[in-house]
């Protein structure tokens, strides 16, 4: 596997489902994220297909924010669409601006531009997930196809029948190796929760479903199906959430997509060997595997 | 009373003048910049008002209410243009997002002009500079660059920019080329990679620098050669010179905006009255408003008026309003039976009047009245308990006051104003004493009110008030025979459990009800309906029996 096939087999996963969009979540910070998405970004460049980015949060800072870690920017060559604050947009290489989606951030009115020449920027989303499920459908609209910088807990954001889901897994997300595979595990078995049936007896949970209300439920032998709107309505992970799928019968009225993994195998705090830990997570959650540093795959036809 | 306002807030909630003003609200930021200058007209403003009110009833008649909506979405859409015009005059060389606003501001503009094409709807024109000066900016879709004909030397910049970067691309691959042949790995991503131990050389190329080691594998990145180092220094140096003529095309943009700072400030105030106007020609237009006449010795005469928050309410539930027309000099005493119109009569006669203070065409067919200097709302009303008085009443003590206690505190104050002309609109006050002394205390502020010059209405169902006033008698509503007993079968109407039975039997009420207002003598009957109407409301059958008893009456209540 060369280098942008990593990439390339996730495109080519998430177009098969018929995806409009694809997200990158992280199952924790340093996750590895923003170097999926810059090389997914460099995937459809380089192939020529149009594509917008929009981000959750603020993403491609040349210094993550929140912890003085170096994180890549995003490098984007012409004819990219992207969302972000008119505080962000870059003064060289000016940008085409097309449209003010009406929506707001910290730092400034979202903004949709054109990538007019290749350089590097920063960009950042509206704070809400129903604003972010906007500026998504208004790139959608111009470019067709929309890669999402997301969040576990913004996922509501996207629109189930329309994305698809890479679920970044970094070593920096748990002490073991193990440990960080089964949390990977339990994340996208809760992203891939069973639709409702709508002729079964059901206890519909309107809102979020905490690991308390859950734990409730098994005491009072619920034996009824649990539906919640979608996954991103649980509001616990891990091994609390394995432990409760297994005594609860959860269900969701929306299905997401995941379709791959990805690994980052090195973190500030320790490493992991990067084909055992891409062959833990693919085993564990059931999905290809890419290592887009070691330009690997685990899983699925493209090991 | 809000010291701009000729009203307090109990009496804007009364007589729906807060539903008037929210109709007459701005739409967009330029509308509510200008609300500072609304004009509320007071006596002695008579003709300036009624020319307000022409001028309103004028484009609302040729523009109609889809038009004036239009017109009110686009204002809503443009940018303000303002902040960035500050930010320039203050000599700030403004963002590309700047000027795609003030395109799209200039281009709101052409828009708006468009629209309202045709009609006295004046929009200003566009600043001619400032918009040759973003011409070469401005892209398919409304979009906004700064695009190379801006500067000549913004086109060969950008392609030695390009250049140079195809040039450290190449450099680029050439060296991961040559780093992934001694390496003996297929390609090398861009930024890190991983090599692992055991497929690693013994000896990395010295195109190849370790960022980290781990036990089982390299984190890496690529060590720039000279020739590669020469063309990354040759695309920032290009990059550099790009940046330096788009700095420059955006000092030279800002300059222009801030010479046109002025006249960007005064388009968003035109946008703001524009705005204003077109509130109130979209409300006539609705309303089929009528320009008043406004006489400032004469007394009310209202043809057709209507009570526009009532109609509308009423339209939601299928049901008609029926305008009223009265004639009236000084004050009036209405009386009638329950739900016969008396408080509406009140209501439409306040809201008509804060129409023409407000300068805008007044739901009717004809309109004749002074401007006031204060609508007073006195008495129990519609609305909110703490929303009836007016009166500067603490809210820690208006939980120690009884209804007829906040009453005549309202009173008080009221009382305690200077006499203006004030319109007064009393509501079944003193309805909770006795009626001997409720009686007696409405007759005499009759007369205290007449001393004063005021005029209005004064509602009740205390009987002979009028003569003893010497005032006018109006008659609000006249119930015919309801096919409903209070004894016999349960009729369907009778019953008003769930919501869908109640506006049954208010649909069958008002179908009963002949909503007029008629001027009266004093002998005519004073008969409240009462019990009829409780009858139809589904009041217990017995209760309603025993009260026709004491009344002498037959058990029924069918008139």
């Amino acid at each position: 596997m060369t280098a942008t096939q990593p990439a390339q087999a996730m495109l080519d996963l998430a177009r098969a489902t018929g995806a409009t969009s694809l997200a990158v979540v992280g199952t924790s910070k340093n996750a590895g994220k923003s170097v999926v998405i810059g090389a997914l970004a460099g995937a459809l460049g380089g192939a020529g297909r149009p594509f917008g980015l929009c981000s959750i949060g603020r993403d491609g800072e040349a210094v993550d924010a929140l912890d003085g870690a170096r994180k890549p920017r995003f490098f984007l060559r012409p004819g990219a669409l992207v969302a972000l604050p008119a505080a962000l947009v870059p003064r060289s290489p000016a940008l085409e601006i097309f449209e003010d989606t009406g929506e707001t951030s910290a730092l400034g009115r979202i903004l949709l531009g054109r990538i007019r020449a290749a350089g590097h920027l920063e960009i950042a989303g509206p704070p809400s997930a129903a604003a972010l499920r906007r500026v998504a459908d208004a790139l959608r609209c111009a470019a067709g196809f929309v890669l999402v910088d997301g969040a576990v807990d913004r996922l509501a954001a996207l629109r189930g029948g329309a994305d698809a889901v890479v679920v970044a897994v970094g070593a920096a997300s748990a002490p073991t190796l193990a440990l960080a595979a089964d949390r990977a595990g339990a994340l996208v078995a809760r992203l891939r929760l069973p639709l409702a049936d709508a002729h079964a007896p059901a206890l519909r949970i309107p809102g979020a479903l905490t690991a308390g209300d859950a734990w409730d439920l098994v005491l009072r032998g619920e034996s009824r199906a649990v539906v919640v709107p979608d996954a991103t309505h649980i509001t616990f992970g891990g091994s609390t959430f394995a432990t409760l799928s297994a005594r609860l019968d959860l269900r969701v009225e929306r299905r997401l997509r995941p379709v791959a993994c990805t690994v980052a195998p090195l973190s500030r705090e320790r490493n992991f060997e990067p084909g055992a830990f891409a062959r833990a997570v693919a085993e564990r959650t059931g999905l290809p595997t890419f290592d887009v540093f070691a330009a690997t795959a685990v899983g699925g036809a493209f090991a | 009373m809000n010291a701009a306002l000729p009203w307090s807030a109990a009496t804007a909630a009364a007589c729906g003048i807060d539903r008037l003003r929210q109709a007459l609200a701005p739409g967009c930021g330029f509308g509510r910049a200008a609300l500072s200058r609304e004009r509320v007209y007071a006596a002695g403003d008579e003709a300036v008002a009624r020319a307000a009110a022409g001028r309103v009833a004028g484009v609302a008649a040729e523009a109609g209410a889809e038009r004036l909506g239009r017109v009110r979405a686009a204002l809503a859409a443009a940018p303000d243009p303002q902040p960035a015009a500050g930010r320039a005059r203050g000599g700030e060389i403004l963002s590309d997002a700047d000027f795609f606003d003030l395109m799209r501001f200039d281009e709101a503009l052409r828009d708006l002009a468009a629209l309202c094409a045709g009609t006295s709807l004046a929009v200003p024109e566009p600043d001619p500079a400032l918009a040759e000066a973003l011409a070469p900016g401005r892209r398919p879709g409304r979009s906004f660059h700064l695009d190379d004909a801006f500067d000549d030397g913004l086109r060969s910049a950008r392609d030695a920019a390009a250049a140079a970067q195809a040039a450290c691309d190449a450099a680029r691959s050439r060296l991961a080329a040559r780093a992934a042949a001694a390496a003996g790995i297929a390609t090398i991503r861009d930024g890190e990679f991983v090599l692992m131990r055991d497929a690693a050389p013994a000896t990395l190329p010295p195109e190849i620098r370790v960022v980290r080691e781990a036990p089982t594998y390299l984190l890496c990145e690529l060590a720039l050669d000279a020739e590669a180092l020469a063309a990354v220094a040759a695309r920032d140096a290009a990059a550099a010179r790009v940046a330096a003529v788009e700095e420059g095309v955006r000092a030279r943009l800002s300059a222009v905006v801030a010479a046109a700072s002025a006249a960007l400030h005064g388009a968003c105030a035109r946008l703001g009255d524009l705005d204003l106007l077109a509130a109130r020609a979209a409300f006539a237009a609705r309303h089929a408003g009528v320009v008043p006449e406004l006489d400032a010795a004469g007394g009310i005469a209202l043809d057709g008026a209507r009570f526009p928050p009532l109609e509308e309410l009423l339209a939601e539930h299928g049901r008609r309003y029926v305008p009223i027309s009265f004639e009236l000099d000084g004050l009036g005493v209405v009386t009638g039976p329950n739900m016969g119109g008396k408080t509406v009569a009140l209501r439409t006669l306040g809201f008509t009047a804060a129409c023409a203070a407000l300068g805008v065409p007044v739901p009717a067919r004809a309109a004749r009245l002074p401007l006031f200097d204060e609508i007073a709302w006195l008495g129990i009303g519609p609305g909110p308990a703490s929303a009836r008085d007016g009166a500067p009443v603490a809210d820690g003590e208006t939980g120690l006051l009884s209804a007829f206690g906040t009453e005549v505190v309202a009173l008080r104050a009221f009382l305690e104003r200077p006499a203006r002309r004030t319109l007064v609109l009393v509501d079944e006050f003193a309805r909770t004493t006795s009626p001997r002394e409720g009686r007696a205390l409405l007759i005499a502020l009759l007369g205290t009110l007449a001393e004063r010059g005021v005029a209005g209405l004064v509602t009740t169902h205390l009987a002979g008030i009028a003569a003893a006033a010497g005032v006018p008698h109006f008659a609000a509503g006249r119930l015919r025979p309801l096919p409903v007993t209070t004894d016999g079968p349960a009729a369907p109407a009778a019953s008003t459990e769930g919501p869908l039975a109640l506006h049954e039997a208010l649909g069958r009420i008002a179908a009963a009800m002949e909503y007029t207002l008629v001027r009266v003598t004093e002998s005519a009957a004073e008969n409240s309906d009462a019990l009829t109407l409780a009858a139809a409301l589904g009041l217990d059958r017995a209760l309603l029996a025993r009260a026709a008893t004491v009344l002498g009456r037959p058990s029924t209540s069918s008139g």
